[in-house]
């Protein structure tokens, strides 16, 4: 079975246009987190406590927001979760020296005619809260870093450049979208992140090896015949490979939790990453090399 | 060149009996019967067993996760003496400073002290004379309390009975504590977090106590300080408007408090949320109108509770208490029926000395038991404790002197039992009531015996999961696993047929092998670390892709079967090499950076892509070349 015959597509011609097209979402993306909307950091980056509790007999929201309220935690967020009588509360951080886990279980306990299973209990002080936040940065930091020294060092340094270029662009282009819909930040979305960070590194190195391969055997005029002749000949593989992780992730979304804004995350990550070794990561070298070559003459 | 792919099959046969054997340990446990591991656990032997399973992480067995860090300000507290406002103001400015800027709470506390001119010597005794050196006694005890706090939490966890805990340090004072697979969560978090600092302090004069409280009540009264009054309490300015309706009426928290949450909260029973409060008392005693007397000792309704106690925390307030006394609440409430029938749960306010009389470290023996009879916790569950001589010999002194006057039993600032001292009691003997139930009084001994954590610890982080959702987690996890797993192996097998049947071959033995590795390693498999597999097979797909599209292309080009082969494997193999170097660097960054759960995941991963080198490359051509060797393969089936 074959899904991709030879193919002859003008992948770099117009990459103009999309390198403009996503350089301009890409300023939307930033407006948006840094101005207008932001991004909505879970319970490890803001500190607070989440409490999953299910009740033995039906319990309406107000009920268990008036239990809550008076224990003087009226700032809860109350949510249904999957099933009936069960609950998530979340409760920003609080001032006082008690722990809030032991605070909030005392005040659910004081509903009369109803005992509860706690699911779950996370409580993140100030301090860690601040930690996992700045960690979460430096991991994605030291990848790319590394990343840049290791394509540098096996390619040019304008493959590593463009490489590191279309990385940045998948990571701004999944925050966008986790900014623009709300959805929560958390340490799971962190490690997607990195996971897009590799996919697509992934993608764009298949590429770039066969760009490095035919620019010894074949001798094909231009830079831009170049990479078109290589990325249709890489494009079966990147469609096959790119078909296979979106199933596989596509199945995981169906959990819940962390499992599912990870697999979120990484469907966002795959065909963005994808569409980044196309259309940034190979421009970019491409116009580095003119560049070059026009200063060479 | 038959010898050897011999060679080759007898080294995958090798790892795969490896695999085989160390996932034996696992299986096994799997499909033994809970008797069984009970029978195995009395017996001695299930240690060793579960020592060679793949661990599953607390969100799939639950359990509990804590993270408690020294409380370095507080600790410096307690050790000095002789607190000027000068010390008291330049700690909590190193304190305030070090949080907000991430820093070393030491080295903030060294600048301060270094810039202005304190002399540390007037505040510590036997810690040395210049600032430098007291800062390095300081140092070096706070160092010593972080490893003796985790000996006493071993020591508690230990008589707990928790399989396989987990207590480690992590950084310079913090202490991760894991029990994996708790039941009683609540229970283990006490358990844990009690400081259990034992204290014996003797309580104020009731005649001191009315002072302030009268003095309490004027401030909160005059005029000048009515808008204050409002502030304490956060209410609005004309509150006694909203008093006159009716006596003893029970007024809305958020209505006195001001805490005006959305105003959907008002119809949530304004009788439950309120506050106990005799309006006409009020006017004239807003302080002691929200108290009560109960058997002669200060009682504050439940629903006063919070009202009292931001009343007592108001500077102004707190400048009006003896300078050598405080307020401590109660550890439980009294349930008592008040005169129009209706019960009413009370929290006893005590107040007593700043300096305790005894020290609980003195203490030897802790037990629990029932009360004797004739006592007055007769039939009650109670903790009997003794001392040793010296601290039997203070106790003798202390309940001598003090005859008449009542002492505090005090366990982390709480106060169990006030008894009034009737006789000296000569031979270290004393006990605490009035726990709930004989499980209480049990932990409670269980602390006392190991101990009071060295210092004040704080719990900065705590995730705790219930066996039944980790058991749902679990089955989600395998569920979906297993759906794309199928999914990918049945499509690769129609893709590339015979040779796709192949990469479904080295898909399987991946995940065998990150099993068995994880196993060998006593790595966690948590949820996320199942997502990392199940993500490694997506991965460990790309290699073969790249080699099968990659011979296809050779064979279009016209080359034979075996050279096609030949250069699809010697081409692809540079890639996938470039390609995966670059995730296992990112996996490697997520293990160090990371914690807990995104650990998880980066192990898998890790593992998944050194395994996929071997399976997805080494097995596959094996095969290849076997079958190239043995028939003369005109088609190749890709």
């Amino acid at each position: 079975m074959r899904l991709i015959k030879k193919t002859n597509i003008e992948f770099v011609k117009h990459y103009k246009v999309f390198l403009t097209i996503s350089g301009i979402y890409l300023a939307i993306s930033l407006i948006s987190i840094f101005f207008v909307r932001g991004l909505n950091y879970g319970l490890d980056f803001t500190g607070g406590t989440l409490l999953q509790v299910k009740f033995e007999n039906p319990i309406t929201t107000a009920e268990v927001r008036q239990a809550l309220a008076a224990n003087r935690l009226e700032n809860s967020n109350i949510q249904k979760a999957g099933e009936s009588n069960e609950f998530i509360i979340r409760t920003p951080l609080q001032t006082s020296t008690d722990s809030t886990v032991v605070v909030m279980t005392k005040a659910l306990e004081s509903i009369p005619n109803n005992s509860f299973v706690t699911n779950k209990a996370e409580s993140v002080g100030p301090k860690i809260g601040k930690e996992l936040r700045s960690s979460a940065y430096m991991s994605i930091f030291w990848a790319m870093v590394v990343i840049l020294i290791y394509i540098s060092f096996r390619f040019q340094f304008r493959f590593a450049l463009g490489a590191v270029v279309a990385l940045v662009h998948d990571v701004l282009f999944t925050l966008g979208v986790f900014s623009f819909f709300q959805l929560e930040i958390s340490l799971s979305t962190i490690a997607a992140f990195l996971t897009i960070v590799g996919y697509s590194l992934n993608d764009t190195i298949v590429i770039f090896d066969r760009v490095r391969e035919n620019m010894k055997t074949k001798h094909l005029g231009t830079v831009e015949k170049l990479f078109d002749i290589s990325i249709n000949e890489t494009l079966s593989r990147t469609i096959i490979t790119g078909g296979t992780t979106l199933i596989v992730v596509l199945v995981l979304a169906f959990a819940h939790g962390e499992v599912k804004i990870f697999s979120i995350a990484m469907i966002i990550g795959i065909l963005v990453g994808t569409y980044s070794s196309l259309y940034i990561a190979s421009p970019i070298v491409i116009m580095f090399q003119k560049k070059l070559d026009v200063r060479k003459k | 060149m038959f010898k050897k792919n011999v060679v080759r099959f007898i080294l995958i046969g090798l790892t795969l009996v490896l695999a085989g054997y160390s996932l034996y340990w696992t299986i096994a446990y799997h499909s033994f019967s809970d008797q069984k591991i009970e029978a195995m656990r009395t017996e001695g032997s299930l240690e060793k067993f579960e020592s060679r399973i793949i661990r599953l992480g607390l969100d799939l067995q639950g359990g509990m996760h804590i993270v408690m860090e020294l409380d370095l300000p507080k600790l410096v507290e307690t050790l000095a003496s002789n607190k000027t406002p000068q010390f008291t103001v330049l700690l909590n400015e190193a304190a305030a400073e070090a949080t907000a800027n991430e820093e070393d709470f030491f080295d903030v506390f060294r600048r301060k002290v270094s810039n202005s001119n304190i002399k540390l010597v007037r505040h510590f005794n036997g810690r040395g004379f210049k600032n430098d050196d007291i800062m390095d006694n300081l140092e070096s005890e706070a160092k010593d309390a972080v490893n003796r706090a985790m000996e006493v939490i071993r020591n508690r966890v230990d008589q707990f009975g928790v399989s396989e805990p987990s207590i480690q340090k992590a950084g310079k004072y913090r202490i991760i504590v894991e029990l994996a697979g708790i039941k009683d969560i609540a229970r283990a978090r006490e358990l844990i977090q009690n400081t259990a600092l034992l204290e014996f302090i003797l309580l104020k004069d009731p005649a001191v106590t009315q002072q302030f409280i009268t003095a309490a009540d004027n401030y909160l009264k005059t005029g000048q300080h009515s808008d204050l009054t409002a502030e304490a309490l956060n209410a609005p300015k004309d509150s006694s408007v909203a008093l006159k309706e009716s006596k003893d009426k029970a007024m809305s928290v958020n209505e006195l408090l001001g805490v005006n949450a959305g105003g959907t909260d008002l119809e949530a029973g304004v009788a439950d949320s309120g506050l106990v409060v005799d309006e006409e008392i009020y006017k004239d005693r807003p302080f002691s109108s929200l108290l009560r007397n109960i058997d002669n000792q200060i009682g504050v309704p439940e629903r006063n509770f919070y009202a009292v106690k931001k009343i007592l925390s108001n500077p102004e307030i707190k400048q009006l208490i003896p300078f050598d006394s405080k307020f401590l609440w109660s550890a439980k409430t009294e349930r008592r029926t008040m005169q129009d029938g209706r019960t009413e749960n009370f929290y006893i306010l005590y107040h007593v000395n700043n300096e305790p009389g005894l020290l609980g470290k003195y203490v030897t023996k802790a037990s629990a038991s029932l009360g004797g009879a004739g006592t007055q916790s007769s039939g009650q569950p109670i903790v009997n404790m003794e001392m040793n001589s010296e601290g039997a010999r203070i106790f003798a002194k202390l309940t001598g002197a003090n005859i008449g006057k009542q002492l505090a039993v005090v366990l982390d600032d709480k106060v169990w039992t006030a008894p009034f001292l009737k006789v000296k009691i000569p031979d270290g003997r004393a006990y605490i009531e009035g726990m709930g139930d004989m499980e209480e009084a049990k932990d409670i001994a269980i602390v006392l015996r190991a101990g009071a954590l060295p210092a004040p610890v704080k719990t900065i982080e705590e995730r705790t999961v219930g066996p039944s959702l980790g058991r749902d987690s679990i089955n989600t996890g395998v569920r979906l696993g297993a759906i794309a797993f199928l999914l990918v192996i049945v499509f690769m097998g129609i893709y590339y047929k015979y040779s796709g049947l192949l990469a479904d071959l080295a898909l399987i033995l991946n995940v065998v092998f990150v099993l068995a590795i994880l196993s060998v390693l006593q790595a966690t498999l948590t949820l996320p670390g199942i997502a990392g597999l199940i993500l490694t097979v997506g991965m460990a797909v790309d290699a073969n892709v790249l080699i099968f599209e990659r011979i296809r292309e050779e064979i279009e080009k016209g080359k034979t079967v075996r050279a096609a082969i030949d250069t699809g494997y010697g081409r692809a193999v540079i890639t996938i090499f470039d390609a995966n170097l670059t995730t296992l660097f990112s996996a490697i960054i997520l293990m160090q950076f990371g914690t807990g759960p995104v650990k998880g995941f980066a192990v898998t991963l890790f593992w998944g892509i050194v395994s996929s080198f071997f399976t997805a490359i080494f097995v596959t051509r094996t095969f290849f070349n076997w079958a190239t060797e043995k028939w003369v393969v005109k088609k190749l089936s890709i």
